[in-house]
């Protein structure tokens, strides 16, 4: 990293020739340097463990436990019984189906839209950049609960400013709205783009502003337009701010569960109770009393985001170190 | 082209995939102790030394608060809780308690009749058997209303209002149009057609609600909810009386005679001004008429329920009628004074006649109160109203028990979505008869 070297160079490090075979070195930490930054790591492993690991360790231990129905209340070692429950589970398929629905239509333009008003912010300096920064992330501090009440107001045409939009589509009621089947990925998209594009355009600006004025100006000099900058020079170098938007939004929209869950109590239950795959291990839990299936179930999903992860770590090189 | 940082950190990515595998194996090794069933830990009654803690609906804090007035001596806690009918968030809370060992209400208002289901069932094992705890309240109900809690030969709750299906019509309406009041289920999907032709915008139904399936397939007799056992139940969707009822509703449907909402969606309340006849529970009309959509005085009113053509009897089903449940949790005075609540919220007149708005589910307050709904002067014909309420207990059909999986759930998912965007309902039922079977064998049901 740029930091290590330089402080490598004012350390007066003696490396008058570097070997041929090895044209970097790994630096050997001091131990002060190593308490250090283990004193540092400690709250965040605590709180992993507390959080993340144990959590895990126990979903695993109670996947494989047996499950107690009326008429067979003992409770033991099951073995895999609960993912054999879950995968041929009738509303398995569905669920993913309908998060990959959702995925399908949100992230990319989700990915369209931090990267492209990032850029956007980036290339209009001044005030005006910084204003229209302030202003996509407004939407971005009603979090939660606080955003869902206003998409509740937007989305029943009784009530909402955009009523002209809903009567256009022949639509009259929330339940219309809501309910219609093939409306909810599109209305999950718009609720989730805007709570969630401001903040990642933060982020994302953060990369750009992070790209040093000579690159900028020395691609300049060789002719390049706003377009071509952006394009060839700004998105290389910000690749890994935006595998980590994909990475984090993707595990975001995964986990989908308040928001189908309170769009079906404002359309009088009208949507399914088990729309998303963590609807599906609530309910396991919690209509079926089989906490084993609903672990499964958690693992499941574990595997699957760990997996998509790990893809795209790689593939960005967002964990990856610079080469210099 | 990865550079060597980037291979290095592929080996502590896999590195810390390792290490969280391993944890987690440690953790499953170490953790826990092992009960995994919950309930068991439940078995040991406890004793408060006489405080209670109740939770109610909000339209039952009323009856509550009642009782603390009444009961000064006895120190009381209420809790108001989510009432949304099918909502799941008490199943869940009870599910805790039961892994947690501890933290159950002495009595509750199931929000959901539906919920005596799980409240019962040999998983969670809350509600408490009252056959021999209150004989003498339970043999102040008619057979028929306090059904809905006799489980397997135990009565395990106290129905709080009889909620049968009378047939409501708008008598101003019917008068200035020169129409025939039904007489039977056939009469009234014909009558519909006429009205929704004649007057567009008039409707005669509401299909969209969890208790739709309460008011036309029950009422039919149709087998969506036939409880054999604990673990067995008929569901025949091809059942004739189920085709008959799916009939009256494609022509009410097609004829936009009914409205595809339901009667608690928001937007019910201006609909529901156009409402000219329905069937409905006996509670419909100071709830959902009166205080609700806000039908003038002197337009609605009750007959007794349609009956189906050649059959000798009408025939009805019925909506919610709430239920009052006590905790098999507890003992001593504790579960003595939670009796008493229980007792009160029953049969009390300072809660039944006074302040419920719906016909109370014990027989000898029935007349108390209709006396004193009465003075409200509100329906078109106020006798012939209450009568009809009275008389309606009688002809709900029978067999039609509460279960784990909530048939209007199924309903509102599977038919509301579909005829609130046009599609036919034919299309929908077979979805409806699908997720029906599909639910109840996911909780466990062997279906007949």
């Amino acid at each position: 990293m740029t930091t290590a070297l330089t402080e490598e160079r004012a350390a007066g490090a003696p490396a008058p020739t570097p070997p041929a075979k090895r044209p970097r070195t790994r630096r050997v930490s001091r131990p002060s340097e190593t308490r250090g930054a283990w004193t540092l790591m400690a709250p965040y492993v605590v709180l992993l463990m507390i959080g993340g690991i144990i959590p895990v360790g126990y979903a695993v231990k109670t996947s494989l436990e047996r499950s107690p129905t009326p008429l067979d209340p003992t409770t033991g070692f099951g073995g895999v019984d609960s993912f054999k429950t879950v995968f041929t589970d009738y509303r398995f398929l569905d669920t993913f189906t309908n998060v990959f629905a959702t995925l399908v239509v949100w992230l990319p333009i989700m990915m369209l839209g931090i990267v492209g008003l990032a850029l956007l912010i980036h290339a209009s300096p001044g005030r005006f950049g910084s204003t229209m920064r302030f202003v996509y992330y407004i939407p971005g501090a009603l979090a939660g609960i606080a955003n869902f009440v206003l998409w509740v107001y937007l989305l029943n045409p009784a009530q909402s400013p955009i009523e002209g939009f809903w009567n256009a589509l022949g639509i009259e009621t929330i339940k219309q709205a809501v309910a219609t089947p093939g409306h909810l990925p599109f209305i999950l998209t718009a609720m989730m783009f805007f709570q969630g594009v401001g903040s990642w355009i933060i982020v994302v600006n953060g990369g750009l502003n992070g790209i040093s004025e000579e690159t900028l100006e020395a691609a300049s000099l060789d002719g390049a337009n706003a377009w071509q900058l952006a394009w060839h020079v700004k998105l290389p170098i910000i690749k890994p701010w935006i595998g980590y938007a994909a990475l984090m939004n993707l595990a975001y929209g995964f986990q989908l569960f308040l928001e189908p869950q309170l769009l079906d109590q404002v359309s009088s239950n009208a949507l399914p109770d088990q729309w998303t795959p963590t609807q599906l291990g609530y309910a396991f839990a919690f209509s079926n009393y089989n906490f084993p299936a609903a672990a499964a179930m958690s693992l499941i999903l574990l595997v699957i985001t760990l997996v998509i992860g790990l893809l795209i770590v790689f593939r960005s090189g967002l964990f990856g170190e610079e080469e210099h | 082209m990865k550079s060597p940082g980037a291979r290095l950190g592929k080996k502590r990515a896999a590195g810390a995939v390792s290490l969280l595998a391993a944890l987690s194996l440690l953790a499953a090794c170490g953790g826990g102790d092992g009960d995994g069933g919950g309930a068991s830990a439940a078995d040991s009654q406890t004793d408060s030394g006489g405080a209670i803690t109740v939770w109610v609906d909000p339209p039952r804090v009323p009856a509550a608060e009642a009782f603390e007035k009444a009961h000064p001596d006895i120190d009381i806690t209420i809790n108001q809780i989510d009432g949304t009918v099918g909502g799941k968030s008490l199943q869940q809370q009870f599910a805790q308690f039961n892994q947690a060992g501890k933290g159950w209400p002495d009595a509750i208002f199931f929000p959901s009749n539906d919920d005596i289901a799980w409240a019962s069932g040999a998983q969670i094992d809350y509600a408490a058997d009252l056959t021999e705890l209150l004989p003498d309240v339970i043999e102040g109900y008619d057979e028929a209303v306090i059904a809905p809690c006799a489980i397997d030969g135990e009565i395990r709750c106290l129905r709080n209002d009889a909620a049968p299906d009378v047939f409501w019509y708008n008598a101003k309406f019917f008068e200035q149009n020169g129409y025939e009041v039904p007489t039977t289920w056939e009469e009234y999907g014909d009558l519909a057609v006429q009205i929704a032709e004649e007057h567009p915008g008039k409707i005669s139904g509401f299909t969209g609600d969890a208790y739709a399936p309460d008011r036309y397939l029950w009422a039919s007799g149709c087998p969506t909810n036939a409880r054999q056992s604990e673990t067995e139940v008929v569901i025949d969707l091809d059942d004739p009386t189920c085709v008959r009822a799916k009939d009256l509703l494609t022509t009410m449907v097609e004829a936009d005679a009914a409205s595809p909402l339901g009667i608690f969606d928001a937007d019910a309340a201006s609909v529901g001004k156009d409402l000219v006849m329905s069937p409905g529970a006996a509670w419909w009309g100071d709830y959902l008429f009166r205080t609700t959509w806000k039908i003038p005085a002197g337009e609605m009113t009750a007959v007794e329920p349609l009956a189906w053509e050649g059959e000798d009897s009408p025939s009805t089903g019925n909506e919610g009628g709430g239920l009052w449940g006590v905790s098999s949790h507890i003992k001593g005075k504790q579960l003595e004074n939670t009796l008493e609540f229980a007792r009160f919220v029953a049969t009390d007149p300072a809660w039944q006649v006074e302040l419920s708005t719906g016909l109370p589910a014990y027989g000898p307050v029935q007349d108390a109160w209709a006396e004193k709904q009465a003075e409200a002067k509100y329906f078109a014909d106020n006798d012939t109203t209450f009568e009809a309420m009275k008389a309606a207990i009688s002809h709900v059909k029978p067999d039609h028990a509460y279960m784990l999986y909530n048939t209007g759930s199924v309903w509102t998912e599977t038919i509301a979505p579909a005829l609130v965007d046009g599609q036919p309902l034919d299309a929908a039922w077979s979805d409806f008869g699908t997720e029906l079977l599909n639910q109840a064998k996911a909780m466990g049901y062997t279906v007949k």
